[in-house]
């Protein structure tokens, strides 16, 4: 339900979409049955493809050309994708949107070739553009995002952590990619540079809101919302907001740091979440990511007034709100 | 050029790639980047044989040599079990060199290779999966995909600069390490994929271990013709030879086996 109520907001894109939907489908085709399926089961358990959305708006500031856009969307979506099929194998993840993971339904290793078949594809296709600088922003990107996934594994079950390790961690994990979506829209269309900075840092602000919200929800939602069991951040030993932020009760640490790194059962896992549910942390982490959503909607009230900046607003405050 | 100046040469390379990879976490928790020796060989060959070389050509040898780390780090993930945390950063080595050699490329302007390697990681992991499906294959079909896995990169390599003349050389003597591999695996039951399949193929594992001898001697007679083809000097021949693709006939290999 909640998809479909985004799906809405850029509903005037919808053409374009189906348009991206279908070359998505096109870049993920091989000569392998194997990787064609595991491949097409990725893509078709769907996604809220909010990096060819903000790649898409982003052109509207400049010239907007959808066959230049799409060579800039298509491979942004499927660099996400490949992240994900490898992010599953690091997190032994069963689920995910509800649907069997590629290495729970094959194993790691066809996951770990899909992930690198799948990220060649993204590169195969942005090669076509031949701006330096968009090859530029998109190989420190790729390269960023690694490190900040490197960062986590780090980071993991370090209860102690600051709030800068979590946010320089969120920065390349969401906040980086959909940052440069946004940046690489503008640029591929020839918007200038001051718009294109003023939309990169939409995209990071934005994009930062959008993952403590996840993170949030990841406590908040139940496990059919989720499509996977509430409190995963946690049993897998990522420390995120909410957890960082209710710390802070002394009875609660204790709780927590003795969960750490445990093969909970469904009931203590509940206990878990039910706890960080009740305490401060879910308002606090609210509370961030709506300065995040106000420092990304300041940032739209320098563009040009227009669909574009429309659309975005719209969206930038159902992030702040979504459900799930 | 000597032996030890091609050694020293293939060495200092290997540094240069793990140079450029290096990351603190991944130095400390995985065993770092590995590129097999005969595949920095053959990328250096055209540069060991005095062909056209440049420090940009030698830049491009060396983002190949980051892809075959990255794709060799992903080949270390466990099949099945849930993967322990060296685990888990090897498989982001691999795509964190991934970013390196494709940054590396932008940063040289050569657009046209990322293209080229990005096709043959495409045909690489085709290659791979390959080996998980239950179809049949024909033992022609299975020799093609191991062609694929170890070669494609090398070749986009050599297309691209224009040295495929050193591509039948190289792709015998990848062909020969990868069965050489295969052959001590088989013999100590460590069976891999494609071991697995050539057995279901052959019927016993007696007649791949059969097929996997002959192949060795053949590729190494083709190896002996490809090198006089391709005029490699004595020094040159000699470390293939003896360093990258040392050979023991069947015969030798039977009488040692008692």
């Amino acid at each position: 339900m909640e998809k479909m109520k985004l799906k809405l907001l850029y509903s005037d894109l919808k053409p374009e979409l189906e348009m991206i939907e279908k070359e998505l489908e096109q870049a993920v085709d091989s000569e392998s049955l194997l990787l064609n399926d595991a491949s097409l089961h990725l893509l078709q358990a769907g996604g809220k493809r909010i990096r060819p959305v903000f790649v898409l708006l982003a052109g509207k500031f400049g010239n907007y050309d959808i066959n230049v856009l799409k060579k800039v969307a298509v491979p942004l979506e499927l660099i996400h994708m490949a992240s994900l099929v490898h992010d599953d194998v690091i997190d032994d993840s069963e689920i995910r949107r509800g649907q069997p993971t590629v290495k729970s339904q094959w194993n790691n290793s066809v996951a770990m070739y899909t992930g690198d078949f799948i990220l060649a594809r993204a590169l195969e296709h942005i090669t076509k553009i031949e701006s330096p600088r968009v090859h530029e922003i998109l190989s420190k990107t790729l390269i960023e995002v690694c490190r900040g996934e490197i960062i986590q594994i780090q980071d993991k079950y370090r209860l102690d952590q600051n709030l800068r390790d979590y946010f320089r961690r969120i920065k390349r994990k969401t906040a980086l990619l959909i940052s440069s979506s946004c940046e690489l829209g503008a640029l591929v269309s020839g918007t200038d540079e001051k718009t294109a900075a003023h939309l990169r840092r939409f995209g990071y602000f934005i994009g930062m809101s959008f993952q403590i919200i996840d993170d949030i929800l990841d406590f908040t939602s139940t496990d059919e919302e989720l499509g996977k069991p509430a409190g995963s951040d946690f049993i897998q030993g990522n420390i995120t907001l909410p957890i960082l932020c209710a710390r802070k009760d002394p009875e609660l640490y204790a709780m927590l740091k003795s969960n750490l790194n445990k093969n909970l059962s469904d009931e203590e896992r509940f206990k878990v979440v039910e706890a960080i549910r009740n305490s401060s942390g879910i308002e606090e982490a609210k509370a961030m990511s709506e300065r995040y959503l106000q420092k990304a909607l300041r940032e739209l009230s320098f563009l040009p007034k227009g669909q574009g900046v429309k659309t975005m607003r719209k969206i930038a405050f159902f992030i702040g709100k979504r459900k799930f | 050029m000597k032996g030890h100046q091609i050694q020293s040469k293939i060495i200092s390379m290997e540094i240069e790639v793990l140079n450029a990879v290096r990351q603190r976490t991944l130095d400390q928790f995985t065993e770092g980047p590995s590129v097999k020796e005969s595949r920095l060989f053959f990328l250096l060959l055209p540069f060991f044989s005095g062909k056209t070389w440049s420090p940009d050509i030698e830049a491009s040898a060396k983002t190949v040599s980051i892809v075959y780390a990255a794709l060799h780090a992903h080949d270390q993930i466990k099949e099945d079990a849930p993967i322990i945390k060296e685990q888990q950063l090897t498989v982001l080595a691999g795509d964190l060199y991934s970013g390196i050699y494709y940054q590396m490329l932008v940063n040289a302007k050569n657009i046209v290779m990322v293209q080229r390697l990005a096709s043959a990681i495409i045909k690489v992991s085709e290659s791979k999966t390959s080996f998980f499906e239950e179809e049949f294959r024909t033992v022609e079909e299975i020799e093609e995909a191991i062609t694929v896995i170890e070669t494609e990169l090398l070749m986009s390599f050599y297309t691209f600069y224009g040295y495929t003349e050193y591509a039948p050389l190289a792709k015998q003597a990848l062909l020969y390490i990868r069965y050489a591999e295969e052959l001590k695996r088989l013999q100590s039951k460590n069976y891999s994929h494609f071991l697995r399949e050539l057995n279901t193929n052959l019927v016993h594992e007696n007649y791949t271990k059969y097929w996997l001898t002959e192949k060795l001697d053949s590729l190494h007679e083709q190896i002996l013709a490809s090198i006089a083809d391709c005029a490699l000097d004595y020094e040159l021949a000699q470390f293939l030879l003896h360093q990258i693709t040392p050979h023991q006939h069947r015969a030798e290999q039977l009488t040692r086996e008692g």
